[in-house]
């Protein structure tokens, strides 16, 4: 009666795995099906929407190509387990990966590896250091979207006042550089606008409301509120409602249109500035397979990504183009 | 079968605990090496080991806290104040790897110290105290950094540790051995070490019995911060940065290994192999599922099922004994009626 029950128990774990793993295995496609390009896509983190929508564009782009797409990415804010995917990567064996980094210098050293190991690798959305990877897929220089946000803020307030900035996090190297932008033009073209307050958010919805409610009680005169990582928006918005505030202080940011298409139809927030995602996703694909297969060389000019057509390379960064300004007259036209 | 007394009870579970997770570590080994091709190779066993140092030194350190009826929630943070503190000393103070590694292990050593003096000193209780200290190292490392400021492009000899390998095993693994051994002979192993179960198990006892309890509890936690500190410097080489955010939640993995391995969360009962065994199912676990090409959030479904089910298991001879006794007391009865 004692005996076996803990057994029976182990027994019952280990069936239960191993029906868990078993079931999905046989529909992922066996993993060495011989020629197909294995390509490994990496999000900066796995929930996040905006890599979903990467993702769509992502899945089309590898069924066109009739390539195997991986992707997985950190579920949890720990630094160290980009690495640890990547690394699992290169044991995995695929032929070309393609990554959104978090830590630029931290991921480089993975990145290194896996070219040592013969196997190519592009970054987009956010880079690695340039000799960890062959090419950038750049969605919109840093300039592009600093300047961008700055000039729809100060056009917003009439080029005076106060404005706060809701960032992800402190450490996030891409959004530094955005920042960096935005103080450049502010400072250079206009002086009036005055940053209030630049707060961390850890890519959260609810902590960007909770911040954005904090910043609207401390600060009475602030004008407009920029928020430059995709939850943060939707989050500013619904603090900005919920404090009544809507018109006097107005919200802008880095987001998805569907996150906000809400909020921008009741006039909470004014502008979406975002690059098309799917075509992100589309293109980070294509040029990771491009890269593989020898299409895509470096000192190229240009790279012809399947339905997407060309798109232009300088030095090792392949443009997605400008952003776009998602507003009430044109959020309708997108799904993503 | 016979009647064991429930000392003889649960020291058998305590066996059986150990015993079968072994076995979930080794079925998890057989099934992933069947699904995944490479998954077995020398690199991937490396890499499987190389990932989980960090946190198994964390959670061998954590052991002997939580065996005297405490808990470290500050490790990970202080792993990342650590590595800052490190980055800084190496590059902002001109300090070379090895000097810069000392006194990152010494203020590791000294941050443990304050835990222990706020527990033992104030008697305050373990989880408030580190819960203060867990936003604390956390918040230090962010203000010295101002969040921004990222030490890397440390020089490829300091690299060495996290990414090369040194006669034929990551650089890294020998450190680890160092301290898992040392660990494990502290406690199983010397009078001195043990009275840590003494004292989780009845404290008061313990003080009655001549043992300095809050010496030894003031130990541990000095202990687990100079090794939090080592866990930061292997940490900063392996991925050859040191930032603030360096460690964020390794704490609850940590606690997760030593509480899969065995270790009872009030104190008293637990072993320092049921920990390493604990980091090992989970480390398998998380990269098999990889080579098994599932999703990465099915390893934290699957960890947390393996952990409830670990639990319940161990609880088991524990119901059945009480159960038993009572089954003892309730039968005489009806001959009365």
């Amino acid at each position: 009666m004692k005996k076996p029950s803990p057994l029976l128990l182990l027994l019952a774990v280990l069936a239960l795995a191993t029906a868990c793993n078993k079931a999905p295995e046989a529909s992922s496609g066996p993993a060495g099906s011989a020629r197909k390009l294995s390509i490994a896509l990496m999000p900066k983190s796995k929930g996040n929407a905006y890599f979903i929508s990467c993702k769509a564009g992502a899945d089309k782009a590898a069924k066109e190509l009739g390539a195997d797409l991986i992707f997985d990415g950190p579920t949890d804010p720990d630094p160290a387990k980009q690495n640890e995917i990547v690394e699992n990567w290169i044991a995995l064996g695929v032929d070309v990966m393609a990554v959104a980094c978090e830590n630029k210098e931290g991921i480089s050293t993975a990145l290194r590896k896996a070219q040592s190991k013969g196997i190519k690798v592009v970054t987009y959305d956010a880079d690695a250091l340039p000799d960890s990877r062959s090419f950038f897929v750049n969605q919109a220089t840093p300039e592009g979207i600093g300047y961008m946000l700055m000039d729809e803020a100060a056009r917003l307030c009439g080029g005076s006042g106060e404005f706060a900035i809701i960032t992800a996090s402190l450490t996030a190297a891409n959004m530094i550089e955005w920042q960096k932008h935005i103080e450049a033009r502010r400072a250079a073209s206009f002086p009036n606008m005055k940053m209030v307050a630049l707060r961390p958010c850890d890519d959260l919805k609810d902590k960007a409301q909770s911040e954005s409610t904090a910043l609207l009680s401390a600060n009475p005169g602030l004008k407009l509120i920029m928020a430059i990582c995709s939850p943060a928006v939707p989050g500013a918005a619904e603090a900005v409602k919920q404090a009544g505030k809507v018109g006097r202080v107005k919200v802008i940011g880095l987001g998805l249109p569907s996150e906000n298409r809400r909020y921008v139809k009741e006039g909470v927030t004014d502008s979406v500035i975002l690059w098309k995602t799917e075509d992100l996703g589309y293109l980070a694909v294509q040029a990771a397979a491009g890269l593989a297969k020898g299409t895509l060389k470096t000192g190229d000019k240009s790279f012809a990504a399947g339905s997407l057509g060309h798109f232009e390379i300088q030095g090792d960064n392949i443009l997605l183009g400008k952003p776009f300004v998602f507003n009430k007259d044109n959020i309708d036209q997108f799904n993503f | 079968m016979s009647n064991p007394s429930i000392q003889r009870g649960w020291k058998a579970a305590l066996l059986r605990h150990e015993t079968l997770l072994l076995l979930v570590v080794a079925v998890e080994w057989l099934y992933f090496n069947s699904v995944g091709p490479r998954f077995g190779s020398v690199d991937n066993s490396f890499d499987i080991i190389r990932h989980s140092v960090e946190i198994g030194l964390l959670a061998v350190v954590m052991t002997p806290i939580i065996l005297t009826g405490g808990i470290d929630l500050s490790a990970g943070s202080l792993l990342g104040l650590c590595a800052i503190l490190f980055g800084k000393l190496w590059r902002d103070a001109g300090l070379s790897p090895v000097m810069a590694g000392v006194c990152t292990l010494g203020i590791g050593a000294v941050a443990g110290g304050l835990n222990a003096v706020l527990i033992t000193g104030l008697r305050l209780p373990p989880l408030i105290v580190t819960l203060g200290t867990y936003s604390l190292f956390r918040g230090l490392g962010e203000a010295i950094t101002r969040g921004v400021d990222t030490f890397t492009n440390f020089p490829a000899s300091f690299l060495f540790l996290g990414q090369e390998r040194w006669l034929g095993v990551p650089a890294q693994v020998p450190l680890f051995l160092l301290v898992a051994g040392a660990v494990w002979v502290l406690v199983h192993r010397m009078t001195f070490g043990r009275t840590f179960r003494a004292v989780g198990f009845a404290p008061e006892g313990a003080r009655y019995a001549g043992i300095p309890v809050e010496r030894r509890i003031a130990l541990a936690y000095v202990l687990a911060g100079t090794v939090a500190a080592l866990a930061a410097i292997i940490y900063t080489a392996r991925l050859g940065q040191a930032k603030a955010d360096a460690g964020t939640g390794y704490e609850l993995f940590a606690i997760t290994a030593v509480v899969l391995g065995g270790t009872s969360i009030f104190g008293g009962i637990g072993s320092v192999h049921g920990t390493l065994l604990g980091v090992a199912a989970i480390a398998v676990l998380n990269n098999g599922l990889v080579h098994a090409r599932q999703p990465r959030e099915v390893a934290g479904m699957l960890t947390g099922l393996l952990l409830v089910l670990a639990l319940s298991t161990s609880a088991l001879p524990k119901l059945l004994a009480l159960l038993r006794s009572h089954r003892q007391t309730v039968n005489p009865e009806p001959i009365k009626s």
